[in-house]
């Protein structure tokens, strides 16, 4: 059951970022909702790269064959990291301006582009 | 130099120049700048036209820092892998940049946009797109790619529209880009491996519920990309309000290259798994794409902002491009690598001929545009022949790669998708001839107006001019022409079917990869006749002027004819569908993950 619990809270906290982003009233909200959503992918590649026992894999001062954790999915997270920063940098300063131009962060009031 | 080392340079060099731009462009000035990024354009699209020359038919792989397998064959490190159909996507990327930034010689005239640099990273990113063989690079690159995409989306941020338009775009993408990372994680949990091949191997025929939720979530995202029904809500957004060099870029090759992902990832590693099953897949691939040609089309047809008409054709012909790839054949893939390159050059040409209209007319509704465009007979002949191009007509290179899936699609007897495809064209291609028309000529009714053709798009240039500049038009042009010219590449259909196999064929991608075995050059086949699409593609421009010109004098036509006009109103239900609410795409988002999950458990698990 524990080997399953990472990908279930997971799981979890996916659906309720999905869940938050598509009942957002705010657009500030709604972007730290995709920051929510984004955690999960953290839980999910930590849960993947975690040994129970393990150490960290500096291979310096350790002797060979100690059992160490996972060093890739690290820097996947972290370049999970960078790229998704910069998205959300870039959406909440359009919530920013969007706010200044349109004096609303309401996506109800903002729609100017349907059908 | 040998070839291979090259491959890097494509993704370097725009990358270091666009560096150098955002610091010093305020020292450089705008001009120099602009004629910098110009001509790194230019020279991108000399290297990947070298590149492809190298890879012809013969895939490659460059080893970054030299980590090339040693030991049993297993992959550390992180490659390009590039063959024909990589390699001609970034020749179109590069392609479509240059004319892009030449368009874009007499807009914008302050340098504190970036326009420039965002313009070379997003070139940039798409050359690595399609080169990488690496699974979590292609990830990198995809992020990369939507950021710039997004920021070139917004840059008019003084206007409400496109701030939605971008925060629409972002948004959308970015839970997209979240699932891809969990499918990746998956994958990597199961294989301990990045590189497409060594997945592909390590996971052999494998098809449990990891491996497809891994195939779910992973192609789920790059569809969001590729805007396939019901993830396409953004783009129609997104192109309304950008900056017409820029709606090139994404209609002309970075939906495109959602599709191509698509089907790297199924062919690199997941077919083996699959293979049971690719009927089951197939169908599900086929019937989404359907419903994409068909809902894209529709919707063109009740668009009167021209972007937004566009941007909608393109939704329709993705569907197209995805049952290119949905066929799982060879021949289907070459169809696809055709069409995407001669699709992506019309579409380019048109929407840089919308960017002119937008600069000489400062206006882009067609309801408020009826008969402006008198005396612009030049521009008006680019929007014909453009129209001509997406009905697939000869002598437009769009016709080979339709041909090819269509006969694809009867080998496999789906007799019925060549007639979806002809719909989305004759509507497509009627949709812009019913613009021109009014537009230029001045004909029939003025166009019934809708919401989204209100939208105040702010003209790019600053004053109002009595002629088209050389810059604007010879770009759209050359691109419109060169849809014909690619039909003129002898032995075009053949070589882009052995590029398709080479593509679809995992064991020696694998070998290629990593055990460095060069596959034998598949044989050319005889191409099959093409009278009877030539003849299907001739009737459709047919039926399509005859839509244009129905819905255009619908008034003085009665009877049957009528309903041009109520196609042209469109449906109600479908256009409240695309509400502009980010929540309501992303509920889509979701709804279409699970309803194709669910496929996937139904249909690909027995």
């Amino acid at each position: 059951m524990l080997n399953y619990l990472t990908y279930i809270v997971a799981a979890w906290i996916f659906l309720w970022g999905l869940y938050g982003i598509v009942t957002s009233k705010n657009l500030v909200h709604q972007v730290v909702c995709a920051a929510v959503l984004q955690t999960s992918t953290y839980v999910l590649l930590l849960g993947i790269g975690f040994k129970v026992g393990g150490t960290a894999p500096i291979f310096a001062d350790i002797p060979v064959g100690t059992s160490v954790v996972d060093p890739l999915v690290q820097a996947l997270m972290l370049t999970d990291i960078v790229v998704e920063a910069t998205v959300m940098a870039l959406l909440l300063s359009m919530v920013v301006k969007s706010n200044e131009v349109a004096g609303t962060v309401d996506p109800e009031e903002l729609r100017v582009l349907t059908g | 130099m040998t070839a291979t080392t090259m491959f890097p340079l494509p993704i370097a060099i725009p990358l270091a120049v666009a560096a150098f731009i955002a610091l010093s462009g305020k020292l450089l000035g705008r001009r120099f700048s602009d004629a910098l990024a110009i001509a790194t354009a230019a020279a991108n699209l000399w290297m990947t036209i070298s590149i492809l020359r190298a890879t012809w038919l013969q895939p490659q792989t460059y080893w970054f820092g030299n980590w090339w397998p040693r030991a049993h064959d297993v992959a550390l490190g992180i490659c390009f892998t590039v063959d024909s159909v990589g390699a001609s996507l970034a020749v179109l990327a590069s392609l479509l940049t240059t004319a892009g930034l030449l368009f874009s010689w007499e807009i914008f005239e302050d340098t504190e946009n970036h326009f420039q640099p965002l313009m070379l990273i997003f070139m940039a990113a798409m050359c690595g797109f399609s080169y990488t063989g690496d699974l979590f690079n292609l990830f990198v690159f995809f992020g990369l790619m939507s950021v710039a995409a997004f920021a070139l989306c917004g840059l008019k941020t003084l206007e409400p529209a496109p701030l939605q338009g971008a925060y629409n775009f972002g948004l959308v993408n970015t839970v997209g880009a979240f699932m891809i990372v969990m499918g990746i994680g998956l994958l990597y949990a199961r294989t301990g491996a990045l590189n497409f091949a060594q997945v592909g191997r390590s996971l052999g025929s494998s098809s449990d519920a990891l491996v497809l939720l891994a195939f779910l979530l992973i192609s789920v995202g790059y569809m969001v990309k590729a805007a396939i029904v019901p993830f396409h809500f953004w783009l129609a957004d997104a192109h309304a309000v950008s900056p017409s060099p820029v709606c090139v870029l994404f209609s002309g090759v970075m939906v495109e290259l959602g599709i191509y992902a698509v089907a790297r990832v199924y062919w690199t590693m997941f077919q083996g798994g699959l293979a049971a099953h690719t009927r089951e897949l197939r169908a599900i691939l086929l019937v989404m794409a359907a419903i994409t040609a068909i809902v894209g089309a529709l919707m063109c047809y009740a668009e009167h902002h021209l972007k937004r008409l566009l941007a909608f054709s393109t939704i329709a012909h993705a569907g197209l491009m995805l049952a290119g790839v949905g066929l799982l054949a060879p021949k289907a893939l070459g169809g696809f690598s055709l069409y995407v390159l001669s699709h992506g050059v019309v579409k380019g040409g048109l929407f840089l001929c919308a960017g002119i209209v937008l600069h000489r007319l400062r206006k882009i509704g067609e309801d408020h545009l009826h008969g402006e465009g008198k005396g612009m007979w030049w521009t008006a002949g680019l929007f014909l022949l453009g129209a001509w191009g997406l009905a697939g007509a000869p002598p437009f290179g769009t016709l080979l790669g339709e041909s090819m899936i269509s006969d694809s699609a009867k080998e496999f007897h789906q007799a019925w998708l060549p007639y979806i495809f002809m719909f989305a064209e004759i509507v497509t291609a009627g949709a812009v001839f019913r613009a021109t028309f009014r537009i230029f000529f001045g004909w029939g009714e003025p166009a019934p107006t809708d919401r989204s053709s209100q939208i105040e798009e702010k003209p790019e240039t600053d004053e109002e001019e009595e002629n088209v500049p050389a810059v604007m038009f010879v770009p759209a042009a050359v691109l419109i022409l060169l849809g014909i010219a690619l039909s003129a590449v002898p032995n075009l259909r053949s070589t882009a079917e052995a590029g398709a196999q080479l593509f679809t064929n995992q064991f020696t991608y694998a070998q290629a990869v990593l055990q460095n075995v060069e596959p034998a050059a598949p044989a050319l086949t005889a191409p099959e006749p093409l009278t009877s699409s030539i003849v299907r593609s001739c009737i459709a421009l047919a039926l399509a002027l005859l839509l244009a010109l129905g819905s255009l004098f619908h008034k003085r036509i009665g009877g049957w004819l009528k309903f041009t006009h109520g196609l042209e109103l469109g449906n109600p239900i479908l256009r409240k569908v695309h509400s502009g609410h980010p929540g309501d795409y992303v509920a889509w988002l979701s709804f279409g993950t699970a309803l194709l999950g669910g496929m996937f458990v139904w249909f690909l698990r027995r």
